[in-house]
């Protein structure tokens, strides 16, 4: 029941903040820090209710028998992993936009937003998770559409668009699965109960590939990140990303291995293309946000490398990966949005020298960058070490190609680097006043301590990553 | 027996009397009150909801509703509604379903402007030809050997089948099917748009509803021949209606070809009508969509009596203005592209379930790209709303709060029945 | 005995935090904090050394992926002693000198922690167990190079140096990293003792061992400024001198040769020698050739130490570990006191580094002259300094071996010899003859003795003590005599043309500077000049390939690709549907009769529906 209630409670509440607040309300701003607390405080309940395999069940609802349409809430490890990390972003995005405009609809939409996502992690039921799944593009619509940048239309219908119907073949594949097996449950399905499990592998790999994303369809990411406001570009690459992969991981590679056995060259060949292509983009790109966001692509490359090694290692590399991008690639956004709204341009050959004027918000984009192209010490060295080895397990020695992307990673970052914060002060820099909100700061400080803490202490974080995904190795969903 | 047909028409004729009085509109709303607690004691198992909700939706109707004419037109108009959905065999279907078509052309006759005219004009053609069609077709069918009083023949005839055809072409024109669409985009555009909230929004509705009921079970043993018909039928008219919704500044224009589109994913229901799902489908959609459309076309009603809004410019920024408006017609548009929580979705969901349990998975990824197609236009619509900004403050002229508890009805029905399924299904 | 090694690995990172932080609150704190820290570290490390029995082994378990197991381990044996004093005893002395040549600058706390920072990852490199560890202690210094090298990054040319040095090395970096995958995945470990031992046994492949060890090399390369990876380091001279000395002379360019070291059964058994031995010559060559012109004291000694480098990868790569582990031990003293020496000159002349503007300085900074013509002695290879034993025996090791004897032990030769007169040249124009800046000579002070020239006189005492230990350092690395082969007539060839260049030198830079200007001045020494001073276009080459084929067209092409096709075919729909909506909008009029005539054609598709229905 309280699980369903961490899934209503915030649509409804966020309605009810939404109709009786108006402007700058800060009562919005503190019910969400309050409610994301509790989501965390929730997540880290379930972590130690969990059982050692399988499912914990929270409950079902609204149950209609006829469709087996019912609202079956259940966690295990994965999901865990993922509601804590979306709580835990939910929080520091929070503070990040402690000082945004419209607060009361800006912090009602993330309060909606914040009950799709908790749906999406713990329905287990395929209609209910397609429901929160689309569900959580209105508030990013809006999110994006609201609050962003010069081109911000054009970006939210494009984002709204693309992935909406991407969903559709999600929800063709959905109804197959029902057809073909009679069950509406993602943690029933078997492999072997579907008489077209390559059709259904096809349209659910499609689909998901549009939200990760994967190369060719990654087109609306640079366009969403870029126009968004900082703060939601990182519960874009954070959360929604991730959805996307978890998605991935659960309904593509553990529910339907054989066929992804089968496909596997696909998977590794795509996320050799998006980790490349992505990175010489952003190698080429002088707008600040897109090359961040072209980056962010880059290492969603690596997650689709890992997870189509179908290995208990490489599962437990994507997902660091997943969680290790989302913390390295946040205070990225924070800060390229940051200097946007100081210095009033995109473009890199604007700044320079800002370490002159804001050294300290310039150190933290520093780490956040090392930890961006692979410094050892930080999350992303953890995260490449983890797809490189585990890659290599799997389809030899020609992987090692992999590290050739920390190269370019190299390139894109220190170049950025070296214009924007390093050299002599522009003079659209000079003029600027760089002061930072307290409560923005820090969330950055909170961002780049992660990024650093878990870099050096991965095995907090490998302890339930590799429990996520041990009992699949038994079972044989993996190799 | 007491049937909602009998006291909405009782209640119609006496209302007559109580026009330029105030007791007209709570009398009404009486009326669909008493119709809807009788459909829910008399009414037969599958229907009795959706009569309700017939029911319901045309009490919002009456409240948002001004004209004395109008409030008893729609009375008569529920009174044929309720027999057409209760009809059983193919007279009493004709016969109402003639009833609906005359009634729906009294109400658009009722004539102010030029736009008017030609709307009138246009449904009153179509629905001459549509009769004349249904008659040719009825009269093939009992020259084959067909009978009144009965439902369709199951084993039929060679001419029986030439008649179904040729009442299903009638038919096609009724629920504004591509290529017989062309009158109801121009009729629901032009006419006033609470008439077009009762033409596109319930007599269509009800039509689609009524048009299964009697027709399935010929079909479903005609497989090879509804199939083929059906597939073409929806797959132009879901496609042709998004294609020619987009890009237009017209919002009215916007929802009537969104009807349009809506009718293409309607006649999914008799593509899949060898699965079981079709049923509750075709219903899912029906009282999805009774709501969405009517509630739509009655927020476009006050935007254009009281802002003077017309065309998509003139939304700009509206958000701004009246933001509990804007988001109720938010919550309608997202309900009509099929976004999660509301009818909307659920509805498509069923019906496209029943597509694939029919085994034409790839009629239901036509029908889902479409859908998502569809979205582009209602977006754009949001977006003019909320992402926009406010260029010129414009006055509100009045602001009724019967109008507004109207829409909180249909609202409330939107939101309902995209959680709780069950109860339809 | 454990605890201590932990607190080596932990302090300097503490001490880098503490120094910023506390130096926040009085710059000065930074430097005390910092000073006591390298002294400790020192000290701790000096204990380490006197109380040192065997090989001191912590294995550790970082974090599991999956079922890998990946380790983070300890591993102390002599060469890693000789590396942790080298890196703690200069890195303090390197601290000290410090106090007084960043007294001035305002950023002192940020200095300071990123030094010791650095001599943190030095010390992780060299007490590095397994890869995982040795490749984090690796990286930890390239940035903390990175970062000290465009220390001054308010200006252009520092901030460039930066970018330089760490996609320069990086590139190495991504060599050793794919290294890791390598071997984890033909080896299962990564522990570099036991792939010694593994290769020792013959249990891996040769081929894919070459492979291996020719990846780890390119990151070798890269970190110690050899060819064609060099250009970086000249580069990183635009950072404070006492960060060339230490990372860029003495310390974090070693770490390449350390590598080699490390792994050197491994390299034998993987028959890779031959390449190290030949990347070695070439850049021996380079580097001596082009620190013949440059104007700059420091790019001077920039050139000097990639091809003294070079000369211990030749040591290796022909075979004899304690040659050139010896060279590498005798090159890091010296080439700090010369970097150093260099750095009170440059810091008494007020920034400026131009040799050409020097001159005469000996007189007014005695004791710094003479610490530098040690350090210049030294490095040219005369007896008894240090640098004399090591380089005669890379020399010789390079002549005995048949493989390099050839082109190699030629171009090694050239190398060995060359040193001695870039290296006069580079003293005689800073500390002999006459002035040729007679304003900057005025405002010449004599440096502070405690604080400067303290230091390099305890280095010059050390070039010169330790010449009388060279056998010792040489079974104490490793393990091996420094076992010279006997060329006949080699020491006293080498010696009188050593000598000969000296005076060679003197006579032109000291005596006659104006037909050293005239023969200069002619095209084909001019061109030879410009060929020598840029480094052979090296590094123009690699900044074309990168800016032009790397960025300038693929990325480019790519970039094409994305917004004119992909994104294109996704912006594509919006125009293919309005063209849709416009043809369908011709066809569907207004006009009733058309509406009705469209129903015919309704009937006629519909018919064909179902007849193709029928069909099917």
């Amino acid at each position: 029941m309280i699980a369903a209630l961490f899934i209503f409670g915030p649509i409804v509440l966020a309605v009810l903040l939404a109709l009786f607040l108006r402007g700058e309300n800060v009562v919005s701003k503190y019910s969400a820090l309050a409610l994301f607390t509790g989501m965390l405080g929730f997540s880290l309940f379930l972590l130690q209710e969990l059982p050692e395999r399988g499912y914990l069940a929270l409950g079902s609802f609204l149950e209609v028998s006829k469709f087996d349409f019912v609202l079956t809430l259940q966690v295990d490890m994965l999901s865990t992993i993922m509601l804590l990390l979306t709580s835990l972003l939910l929080i520091l995005v929070t503070l990040s936009s402690w000082t945004m405009e419209r607060q009361s609809l800006y912090f009602s939409l993330l309060i909606f937003f914040s009950g799709a996502i908790f749906g999406v992690f713990m329905s287990t039921n395929f209609l209910w998770f397609f429901i929160f799944w689309e569900l959580t593009l209105i508030p990013m619509y809006f999110l994006v559409g609201v609050w962003g940048a010069q081109r911000r239309i054009y970006a939210a219908v494009k984002f709204f668009l693309y992935t909406h119907v991407a969903s559709m073949f999600i929800l063709l594949a959905f109804f197959l699965i029902y057809k073909e097996s009679g069950l509406f449950d993602m943690s029933l399905v078997k492999e072997g109960m579907l008489l077209s499990p390559v059709l259904i592998w096809w349209l659910l790999f499609i689909g998901f590939a549009v939200k990760m994303p994967i190369f060719p369809f990654h087109t609306w990411l640079p366009d969403a990140h870029v126009e968004a406001p900082a703060p939601i570009s990182v519960l874009l690459a954070g959360v929604l990303l991730k959805m996307g992969a978890y998605a991935m991981i659960r309904m593509v590679i553990l529910m339907l291995p054989q066929t992804s056995q089968k496909y596997a060259w696909v998977l590794l060949l795509l996320g050799l293309v998006t980790l490349f292509y992505a990175a010489f983009m952003a190698l080429y790109e002088t707008h600040l946000k897109k090359m961040v966001a072209y980056s962010s692509i880059s290492h969603m490359g690596l997650v689709v490398i890992a997870l189509a090694t179908l290995s208990y290692s490489g599962l437990s590399a994507a997902l660091y990966e997943m969680i290790a991008h989302a913390f390295v690639i946040a205070p990225l956004f924070l800060i390229a949005g940051f200097f946007y709204h100081k210095t009033g341009s995109w473009q890199m050959q604007d700044m320079g020298g800002i370490m002159q004027k804001a050294p300290y918000i310039s150190a933290l984009f520093v780490i956040a960058g090392l930890g961006a192209l692979g410094l050892p010490g930080t999350m992303g060295f953890i995260g490449e070490l983890s797809v490189l080895l585990s890659s290599i397990k799997s389809f030899g020695l020609w992987m090692a190609l992999v590290a050739l992307a920390s190269m370019l990673g190299a390139g894109y970052i220190i170049w950025t680097l070296r214009r924007v914060i390093y050299g002599e002060m522009s003079s659209v820099v000079a003029k600027t006043d760089f002061r930072m909100n307290r409560v923005e700061f820090f969330s950055l400080i909170l961002f780049v301590f992660a990024i650093v803490f878990f870099g050096l202490f991965p095995n907090l974080l490998f302890e339930y990553i590799n429990a996520a995904f041990m009992q699949f190795q038994s079972i044989g969903a993996l190799q | 027996m007491i049937t909602p047909f009998y006291i909405l028409l009782g209640f119609g004729l006496l209302s007559i009397v109580l026009h330029r009085t105030a007791l007209l509109k709570p009398f009404a709303l009486t009326a669909f009150g008493i119709a809807g607690s009788v459909s829910f004691m008399t009414a037969s198992a599958d229907l009795k909801l959706f009569e309700i909700i017939v029911s319901s939706v045309l009490f919002a109707f009456i409240l948002h509703e001004q004209e004395d004419i109008t409030i008893t037109q729609t009375l008569f108009l529920g009174a044929s509604s309720m027999l057409l959905l209760e009809s059983d065999s193919i007279l009493s279907f004709v016969i109402a379903f003639e009833s609906l078509s005359l009634i729906s052309v009294i109400l658009v006759s009722y004539v102010r402007t030029k736009d008017e005219v030609e709307g009138a004009v246009k449904m009153f053609i179509a629905s001459a030809l549509a009769t004349g069609f249904l008659f040719l077709g009825l009269t093939f069918y009992l020259m084959g050997g067909g009978e009144l009083q009965e439902a369709l023949h199951p084993n039929a005839t060679l001419f029986e089948m030439i008649g179904v055809f040729i009442m299903l072409l009638a038919l096609f024109y009724k629920l504004t099917l591509v290529p017989f669409h062309g009158w109801a985009v121009d009729t629901y555009a032009k006419v006033s748009h609470t008439n077009a909230a009762l033409l596109s929004g319930v007599a269509k509705t009800v039509a689609v509803v009524a048009v299964f009921k009697i027709f399935e079970p010929f079909l479903a043993l005609h497989l090879s021949f509804a199939v083929p018909l059906f597939i073409t039928v929806a797959v132009i008219t879901m496609t042709f209606g998004n294609f020619l919704a987009l890009f237009r500044k017209n919002i009215a224009e916007i929802l009537a070809y969104s009807s349009v589109a809506h009718a293409g994913y309607m006649a999914l229901a008799f593509v899949a009508v060898s699965s079981s799902y079709a049923q509750d489908g075709i219903l899912y959609m029906a009282i999805a969509y009774i709501f969405m459309q009517s509630a739509a076309f009655l927020i476009l009603d006050t935007l254009k009596k009281s802002y003077a809004i017309v065309s998509l410019d003139d939304l700009h920024g509206f958000a701004q203005q009246n933001p509990l408006l804007g988001a109720l017609l938010s919550i309608q548009l997202f309900s009509l592209a099929g976004i999660p929580l509301l009818a909307g979705f659920l509805a498509k969901a069923v019906i496209f379930y029943a597509v694939v349990d029919s085994g034409l998975w790839w009629v239901a990824l036509i029908a889902l790209l479409n859908s998502a197609l569809s979205v582009a236009y209602y977006a754009i619509i949001v977006k003019s709303i909320y992402f926009e900004d406010l260029k010129v403050k414009k006055l509100s002229l009045s602001n009724r709060t019967t109008a507004f508890t109207a829409q909180l009805i249909l609202v409330a029905g939107t939101i309902f029945f995209g959680i709780f399924a069950g109860v339809i299904l | 005995m454990n605890s201590f090694v932990f607190l080596l690995l932990i302090l300097p990172m503490v001490g880098a935090l503490l120094a910023f932080i506390l130096g926040k609150l009085n710059s000065r704190l930074a430097f005390w904090t910092a000073e006591f820290v390298s002294l400790t570290l020192f000290v701790l490390t000096l204990k380490l050394f006197v109380e040192y029995t065997q090989p001191l082994d912590i294995a550790m378990h970082w974090f599991s992926l999956g079922d890998f197991s990946i380790p983070f381990g300890i591993y102390i044996d002599q060469l890693s002693l000789v590396m942790l004093l080298i890196a703690t005893g200069l890195g303090f002395l390197d601290v000290h000198f410090a106090h007084d040549y960043m007294a001035e600058d305002p950023h002192q706390p940020r200095y300071y922690a990123k030094v010791l920072f650095f001599i943190g990852g030095m010390i992780l490199l060299v007490s590095a167990k397994d890869m995982i560890s040795l490749f984090t202690g690796w990286e930890f210094m390239g940035v903390a190079s990175y970062l000290l090298i465009s220390f001054w990054h308010e200006k252009k040319d520092p901030a460039d140096a930066g970018v330089s040095a760490f996609l320069f090395t990086r590139f190495g970096d991504i060599f050793l990293f794919a290294a890791i995958g390598i071997l984890f995945y033909l080896t299962n470990t990564l522990d570099l003792m036991q792939l010694n031992a593994m290769a020792r046994a013959g249990e891996i492949d040769q081929h894919k061992m070459y492979l291996v060890a020719v990846f780890i090399f390119i990151a070798a390369i890269g970190k110690s400024g050899q060819f064609p990876l060099f250009p970086w380091l000249m580069r990183a001279m635009e950072g404070p001198t006492t960060v060339s000395a230490l990372i860029h002379g003495a310390t974090m360019v070693n770490s390449g040769i350390y590598i080699v070291a490390r792994l050197f059964d491994f390299y034998v058994a993987a028959e890779a020698l031959l390449v190290v031995a030949a990347f070695g010559a070439v850049s021996a060559f380079i580097g001596a050739t082009s620190a013949l012109v440059q104007r700059e004291l420091k790019k001077v000694l920039a050139y000097s130490t990639m091809s003294h480098l070079s000369l211990a990868f030749i040591g290796l790569g022909a075979g004899s570990l304690a040659a050139g582990m010896t060279h590498l031990v005798n090159h890091a003293i010296f080439k700090a006191l010369l970097f150093l020496g260099a750095g009170a000159v440059i810091m008494m002349a007020s920034h400026v580094k131009d040799m050409w503007r020097f001159g005469g300085y000996g007189k007014k900074m005695i004791f710094v002259s003479i610490a530098m013509a040690f350090g210049a002695l030294s490095l040219s290879g005369i007896p008894p300094f240090s640098g004399f034993f090591s380089k005669d025996a890379i020399i010789a090791t390079s002549l005995a071996n048949p493989q390099t004897e050839g082109l190699i032990a030629t171009l090694t030769f050239i190398a060995g010899v060359l040193s001695a007169a870039y290296i006069s040249r580079l003293w005689f124009l800073t500390f002999a003859g006459e002035t040729r800046d007679v304003a900057l000579y005025e405002k010449v002070k004599a440096p502070s003795f405690f604080w400067i020239t303290l230091p390099l006189l305890i280095m010059a005492a050390l070039t010169l003590f330790m010449g009388f230990f060279q056998e010792d350092i040489a079974q104490f690395v490793s393990g091996s005599p420094l076992d010279e082969p006997h060329i006949p007539g080699l020491f006293f060839g080498l010696l009188s043309v050593i000598a000969l260049l000296g005076l060679i030198v003197y006579y032109y830079y000291v005596k006659r500077l104006d037909i050293t200007q005239k023969i200069a001045a002619q095209p084909l020494m001019k061109a030879i000049h410009t060929l020598l001073f840029n480094g052979y276009f090296i590094e123009f080459f690699i900044h074309y390939f990168v800016r032009e084929i790397v960025v300038g067209s693929f990325a480019r092409a790519i970039f094409w690709f994305d917004v004119n096709i992909v994104d294109a075919a996704v912006n594509g729909t919006r125009s293919l549907s309005l063209k849709v909506f416009k043809h369908l909008q011709k066809i569907h009029t207004a006009y009733a009769s058309d509406n009705s005539g469209a129903m015919l054609y309704g009937i006629v598709i519909l018919l064909l529906a179902l007849f193709i229905g029928g069909l099917l």
